[in-house]
């Protein structure tokens, strides 16, 4: 399925979790934040969200910031 | 006499935050922030993006065990998107402190108002430490108060400008009517503006640039340091008030034109 993560289109194994996206994408996941479709998700429920053909993904870290 | 700073239960030993943006690199701005003896410093987010892993800034900063994380809302150009950054930053902080702002202008990154009214009004009903970056507006000030913001924190300049304190006839109005505490934020360039804004009565500055753009920034980390402690001593100290006649230190006797 297609999906958009950060902005860019992204091939995704049909019915896979936000969880293993994070790992396909090599994030680091204790430094990473998730939203899906504009929904802040909490760490906790990556495994068991679900991510559908067209999703809006966004993978956030910390950067130096005033 | 325990003089720690305290925005909304969380106790800081020292009264000056540091950004982290703007370094040439990690390391300068580790050893930055080591040796301002910071206890707070702001992050920012920002998309994830394999090849720049070494950005990522959440490993190097948490081996530092005295100094907790306050992301900030930057990129946010009204109240509902600073919500949503506000709470993606929570996720990864796992602390509720957050810094406000919003500010989407590009040329004078003046904070909007409004916007930060309206954000600031439902994080503190999400029951986060809001710590909003705002004009030097007493008005405003009092009104983010009202509502429930842990702190205040008004710019002594624009963001970046190193003008110092600009508005300090203003935050001097804020500081006298607030019964929170009141970061300056922005503006400044040297450390004798960090003290003589703690002389003020302001209880903390937030130093960026002013450090990150120093040629030497960790020895310009610990010149704030100095100038912010020694900005708090007197100001509990207790400033001479000021007259505009002349009043002699030595005694003006006579004794020398005696007998011409």
């Amino acid at each position: 399925m297609k999906l958009t993560v950060n902005g860019e289109s992204h091939e995704h194994q049909d019915g896979g979790s936000a969880d293993a996206l994070l790992d396909e994408l090599g994030a680091n996941k204790e430094h990473t934040a998730l939203m899906v479709n504009g929904e802040v998700i909490p760490a906790k429920e990556w495994e068991t969200t679900t991510l559908k053909e067209n999703d809006e993904i966004e993978m956030l870290v910390f950067v130096g910031g005033g | 006499m325990n003089d720690r700073l305290k925005i909304g239960g969380e106790g800081f030993g020292s009264r000056l935050f540091l950004g982290t943006g703007k370094f040439s690199d990690t390391q300068t701005m580790i050893e930055a922030v080591k040796a301002s003896g910071t206890e707070l410093v702001t992050v920012a987010l920002r998309r994830f993006n394999r090849d720049q892993a070494e950005d990522d800034l959440y490993g190097p900063l948490s081996e530092l065990p005295t100094v907790r994380l306050m992301p900030n809302t930057s990129g946010a150009m009204n109240a509902k998107e600073a919500v949503r950054a506000a709470m993606l930053g929570r996720e990864l902080s796992k602390s509720p402190i957050v810094k406000l702002e919003i500010h989407p202008n590009p040329h004078h990154l003046l904070p909007d108002p409004i916007e930060t009214y309206e954000a600031a009004i439902e994080l503190v009903k999400q029951d986060f430490i809001v710590l909003p970056y705002i004009p030097a507006d007493p008005v405003l000030a009092k009104r983010l108060e009202d509502i429930g913001c842990a702190a205040v924190m008004p710019l002594g300049a624009a963001i970046g400008t190193g003008k110092g304190l600009a508005m300090a006839e203003m935050i001097k109005i804020i500081v006298r009517d607030a019964n929170i505490p009141v970061v300056v934020d922005a503006g400044l360039r040297s450390p004798s503006e960090a003290a003589r804004a703690l002389e003020m009565g302001c209880d903390a500055v937030l130093v960026n640039s002013a450090i990150a753009a120093a040629e030497n920034p960790a020895a310009m980390a610990a010149a704030f340091k100095t100038g912010t402690e020694a900005g708090r001593a007197a100001c509990n100290a207790g400033l001479m008030p000021t007259s505009e006649l002349a009043m002699a230190s030595s005694p003006l006797t006579s004794f020398l034109s005696s007998n011409d």
